[in-house]
């Protein structure tokens, strides 16, 4: 006969209640697993997605996920041209926030390389990649964007014609593909007074040179839309990707890492700083706390089944009078513990399944965890059983003959 | 054959001024299928007797058999005490003492399955039926009336055939009918299964029903007496 179910049984209503509350709080410890590695997974997205070998920055800075990575277009040409490179494709990487409708959005612009990068390495779960290197936008899903609708960024309408499932940063903004050029316009969008101020000022001083009064025609260039005022900066672009032949990286990382104006990164060298920049906080916090609620939830637990043993107190005397071996009382409150355990696990499972999908930060749950979680709870339960034996261990048999 | 025997065992609490000797050189024999009264006033060491005999305390000094078989000596148990219990010894309290969140079969069951007993469902089963309450099997304890409590009390004590049960004073919470009916279970028990039944009792209206009685008083004993005529009122 087991005892623990029987005991269960007959006070089903308050470990079921007890089950709820401590299946509420392992609940929240595995929801900030899942948030930390969905933090992660969405973290190195961007990384993993784009496929490539080295990624080159400016000079002195930890790439664009760190801080901002400005290098000139003409770079790409230049890594091109290395021995032993098979492709080179320009990058940008910008945060921006727009407000459509009565909704804001905030996203992070990821510059595809029009034309050798068209998005073919990106996992699309609707739609196609760009097509075309100027009014396509491939979204998240998360965003609430369908195939066919239309995003206004820098006063142009940007079609959505792909999507993607997950494609988070670190910091939850929603990653938006689009051609390098449409990014570098959206970055470098300027209101319409300063470009106008800017085209006067530059029609001022062409009205000032003798080619100018020569060439009156040329006065029409500076107010064609298409043209970039000479007084700004030419549009950067974050970062530089390179794909290599094989048996060839480090011959090519040998050469651009000499170049004065870059830094060279591996893919797996630009996730670690990703992940150590962006993340390592959120890990610390989101660490710190699983750590509390879990030695919360182990105080609970043993406070738990300890007084379940001490409301046993009396009952546990009659056995051990009965010559019950201490085996048999152990085994009542370890299976107590357990079965506490395991009704609260599965209780928070269930929540998850159900509110995962609401949170508003991804909630990935890793091979990792699922079969660490059940592990965690099973060790917890059988330690905080440890208060509840020792009491069974202790109880007096004589007392019985006391009532 | 002697299904318990207790040689000069004593048994002392405390020291210097606040010393109890509870036990005073006891000693005692009962013969299996023997159902024998301890009398005595409060305080004269009657449960610290039933506790020394259940190996619950054991005493100082002395020697304790179950069946021929030494189990303490000097205040010292030869064997693990539940293993002990578990194959001499029944029990049977003032209280019934059942276990709470189990049913009448149930407590029952649990020390027939402590006592490894083969078929431990269905000897409970035997055992209520035996004593009575069988149709109460699957009640639990705080739906059985005080009677019915002590006769599965009874049941549990006898689950795994013990050569000795120890009853301390099992019908004080019971009315006079009541308190005999128990009297005669206890009585019927030990004449129809062969235990030998030490029964603590104030009660001396159901004494006729006793093959022996002892009498203790500051932690001695008495020779043992036989049956005595029932007395009313007291």
């Amino acid at each position: 006969m087991n005892l623990a179910a029987r005991d269960l049984r007959r006070h089903l209503g308050r470990f079921l209640g007890t089950s709820a509350g401590l299946g509420l709080l392992f609940a929240v410890v595995i929801a900030m697993q899942g948030i930390y590695a969905g933090m992660i997974d969405d973290a190195t997205i961007l990384t993993r997605t784009l496929d490539a070998d080295l990624w080159i920055v400016q000079r002195g800075t930890l790439g664009p996920f760190a801080e901002a990575s400005r290098l000139d277009p003409t770079l790409e040409a230049r890594a091109a041209a290395v021995p032993g490179v098979t492709r080179s494709r320009a990058y940008t990487y910008q945060i921006i926030q727009r407000g459509v409708g009565t909704s804001q959005y905030r996203l992070a612009l990821v510059g595809l390389a029009w034309p050798e990068d068209r998005g073919d390495t990106i996992p699309l779960v609707a739609g196609r990649e760009l097509s075309q290197p100027h009014g396509e936008i491939v979204v998240d899903a998360s965003l609430g964007l369908a195939i066919g609708e239309t995003i206004v960024l820098a006063g142009e309408a940007h079609r959505v014609v792909g999507l993607t499932r997950n494609a988070l940063t670190s910091g939850g903004e929603a990653v938006a593909f689009l051609s390098v050029r449409d990014s570098q316009l959206v970055v470098n969008e300027l209101p319409d007074e300063a470009i106008q101020t800017e085209r006067q000022r530059t029609l001022g001083r062409l009205r000032q040179t003798d080619l100018g009064r020569a060439q009156p025609a040329l006065e029409e260039l500076p107010v064609d839309s298409r043209w970039s005022p000479p007084a700004l900066p030419a549009p950067s672009i974050s970062a530089v990707l390179v794909n290599v032949a094989p048996y060839r990286l480090d011959d090519v990382r040998r050469v651009i890492a000499g170049w004065g104006d870059v830094t060279v990164f591996s893919t797996g060298e630009q996730r670690d700083l990703l992940l150590q920049g962006v993340v390592q906080k959120a890990k610390l916090q989101i660490g710190l706390f699983t750590v509390i609620l879990t030695l919360t939830a182990a105080v609970i637990v043993m406070m738990v089944v300890y007084n379940m043993m001490l409301e046993k107190t009396h009952d546990i005397a009659v056995l051990k009078l009965m010559g019950a071996p201490a085996s048999r009382l152990v085994g009542l409150v370890f299976q107590q513990a357990w079965l506490l355990g395991a009704l609260a696990y599965a209780l928070a499972v269930g929540l998850g399944a159900l509110l995962h999908p609401s949170f508003p930060r991804r909630v990935v749950l890793t091979a990792e965890i699922q079969w660490a979680a059940p592990i965690v709870v099973f060790v917890l339960t059988s330690l905080a059983s440890l208060l509840g034996i020792v009491h069974a261990i202790r109880v007096d048999a004589g007392r019985v003959l006391e009532s | 054959m002697e299904a318990v025997r207790a040689t000069r065992i004593s048994k002392t609490f405390g020291e210097g001024d606040t010393e109890v000797r509870a036990l005073v050189d006891v000693s005692l024999v009962l013969e299996t299928g023997t159902v024998a009264a301890l009398l005595g006033p409060s305080g004269s060491g009657k449960s610290t007797l039933i506790k020394a005999l259940g190996l619950v305390s054991l005493p100082d000094t002395g020697r304790v058999l179950f069946q021929d078989r030494l189990v303490v000596v000097d205040g010292v148990a030869v064997a693990d005490a539940s293993e002990l219990r578990r194959r001499y010894l029944g029990f049977v309290f003032q209280k019934a003492n059942l276990v709470s969140f189990l049913s009448a079969r149930e407590n029952v069951q649990i020390a027939c399955e402590i006592g490894e007993t083969s078929t431990p469902r269905r000897r409970a089963l035997e055992l209520l039926d035996y004593l009575g309450v069988g149709h109460r099997a699957d009640a639990y304890p705080e739906t059985l009336s005080g009677g019915e409590q002590q006769r599965v009390a009874i049941a549990r004590a006898l689950a795994n055939r013990p050569s000795l049960i120890l009853a301390d004073e099992p019908t004080a919470a019971l009315d006079k009918g009541r308190g005999r009916a128990v009297m005669e279970l206890f009585a019927r028990v030990a004449h129809e299964q062969g235990a030998a039944v030490l029964v603590v009792t104030h009660d001396h209206r159901a004494l006729d029903l006793f093959d022996v009685t002892y009498e203790m008083e500051d932690g001695r004993i008495g020779p043992p007496s036989g049956p005595r005529p029932p007395e009313s009122g007291s």
